[in-house]
């Protein structure tokens, strides 16, 4: 069995990591990352301008974005792609490109998500900073970017480590709408073969999971280092921790 | 009433008059008359809930007010303005606040010149450089490169201090800047205010310190639920004050 996963890398590699590219669309796990660091890439952004809104005074802000993230929340997004699908090319007439449809839906499935997670990020860091942002004459804009949003996004990396982990499983269901992603080459490939799905689907199970635990390990490994951090040793100061933890200590007593 | 030795320097700096504020039905401030003349030291006291917070914050506006309107040199600050004269405005007011509430993320060196540079627009390397005079003159010169959580509460609160003053603010606001401390702390932050008020900057402190006051306070307010109901020099205030419930809240504090 073993043997016959080392013959169908050897074979297909190449499907496997870029589809039928130059003949014919990218795809592959190339396209599976391509498409997952658009998303993550577009739904940051996106996640931001979500949770500012739904953290607005302004109720016509407030409303619809909380309807909205509420709405993505509470569908599986199998039923968002298939409604982006079926549904936009009948309200616009146009010709989406299946990639484009899915980058669109995850954009904002995962950036709905996220907005929850800056969100809380943002609420969590009371009201003191922003206070303390606006005596001195920041403006809103100002304190949310020198002051608000670097704390609460850098408490937040490991949060978008895993929103990309769950975006590149989230990849998959592309297949449906037949975006040539990873998933969609397998299954080529295994339609070629015909009498070993098993070996196929476990060797795409495989390069899925050393992804994904990669990334895992190192949003973990993030997590303890901010962690750390937060408690007031710096991890990233070329002055040796060692000797500040005491002195705070007795200071403080 | 008004302290002749401090009127002689020039006008008023902040004028309140009839601000009245409320939390729902909950009237916190009731119709505050109250002026601070220039190079004047105000210390405002009373006891807990009293509105002493809720008063301070209204002056640079962290809070709204319902009624009436304070001044700040003639410009009233509660008046319907666009959003940028009113953060010009709120950089003219320093604010000292009980929690410190420095900014974790950025070094304390970048804690003082961050908002001239990106407030003011003051040249990146001038900030700097007046970041570790002001630093110097906290006595903290040699922290400038660590970062707020490495500090202790009191060393904290002095770069607070450095922070609010590197906007140049001819105003300095203190809402319970040594309460958060542990007592042997107190002291070096108190120093820091001493030093500031010699120098004749404008200073309104809520603070329970008495010492501070009766050494450094040129008049006493003592506001209790939301009202302003002394005013006194510190000499009168602690030897012979007026009001029953000022009489109180002092012979509390003794004990
Ligand atoms: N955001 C708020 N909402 C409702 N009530 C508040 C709020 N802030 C303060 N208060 C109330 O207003 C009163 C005065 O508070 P504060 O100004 O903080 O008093 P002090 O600083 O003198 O202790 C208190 O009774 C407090 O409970
Ligand atoms: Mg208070």
């Amino acid at each position: 069995m073993i043997h016959d996963m080392i013959a169908i890398v050897q074979d297909y590699w190449l499907l496997l990591l870029i589809g039928q590219y130059p003949n014919g669309p990218l795809g592959g796990l190339a396209n599976t990352l391509i498409l997952s660091a658009l998303s993550i890439a577009l739904a940051f952004p996106v996640s931001i301008l979500m949770a500012l809104a739904r953290l607005s005074k302004w109720r016509l802000l407030r409303w619809p974005v909380t309807a909205v993230v509420y709405f993505t929340r509470g569908v599986p997004l199998l039923m968002l792609i298939l409604w982006s699908y079926f549904l936009v090319p009948l309200w616009t007439g146009a010709d989406v490109p299946s990639f484009v449809t899915m980058l669109t839906t995850l954009v904002i499935y995962q950036g709905a998500f996220m907005s929850e997670v800056v969100r809380a990020g943002i609420v969590s860091l009371g009201s003191g900073q922003m206070d303390a942002a606006r005596a001195l004459g920041h403006g809103y804009f100002g304190a949310m970017r020198y002051v608000i949003l670097p704390q609460a996004l850098y408490n937040m990396i490991p949060s978008i480590i895993s929103t990309f982990v769950s975006t590149i499983k989230d990849t998959t269901l592309g297949y449906v709408i037949n975006v040539p992603d990873l998933t969609f080459a397998a299954n080529q490939v295994n339609n070629q073969l015909l009498t070993q799905p098993f070996q196929v689907f476990l060797l795409l199970a495989i390069v899925y999971y050393a992804i994904c635990w990669s990334l895992t390990y190192v949003a973990n490994r993030l997590e303890r280092r901010i962690a750390r951090r937060r408690a007031g040793v710096r991890v990233g100061n070329a002055a040796a921790p060692a000797p500040v933890t005491p002195k705070i200590a007795t200071e403080q007593l | 009433m008004t302290d002749t030795s401090t009127t002689a320097q020039g006008a008023q700096t902040i004028q309140l008059s009839q601000v009245c504020k409320s939390y729902g039905n909950y009237q916190v401030l009731k119709n505050i008359d109250a002026e601070v003349t220039r190079g004047e030291v105000v210390v405002i006291c009373g006891p807990s809930g009293s509105g002493k917070s809720t008063l301070i914050r209204t002056i640079n506006r962290l809070e709204e007010i319902n009624s009436g309107s304070i001044t700040l040199d003639g410009r009233n600050i509660h008046a319907q303005m666009r959003a940028k004269e009113l953060n010009a405005l709120r950089s003219r007011v320093g604010f000292v606040f009980q929690s410190f509430n420095l900014f974790p993320h950025l070094s304390v060196a970048d804690n003082v010149s961050m908002s001239p540079i990106r407030v003011k627009g003051v040249k990146p390397d001038v900030a700097y450089d007046k970041a570790l005079k002001l630093l110097d003159r906290v006595g903290l010169a040699d922290k400038a490169q660590a970062y707020p959580g490495q500090l202790s509460g009191g060393q904290q609160q002095r770069v607070a201090i450095a922070r609010a003053l590197a906007m140049e603010p001819p105003v300095m606001l203190f809402d319970e800047p040594t309460s958060a401390l542990d007592p042997e702390m107190v002291g070096e932050v108190l120093a820091v205010m001493k030093s500031l008020a010699a120098e004749g900057m404008t200073m309104l402190c809520v603070t329970h310190e008495m010492g501070f006051a009766r050494e450094v306070a040129d008049r006493i307010w003592f506001i209790d639920a939301g009202e302003i109901i002394e005013t006194a020099t510190p000499d009168e205030f602690f030897k012979n004050p007026k009001h029953p419930r000022a009489q109180r809240f002092l012979s509390d504090l003794r004990h």
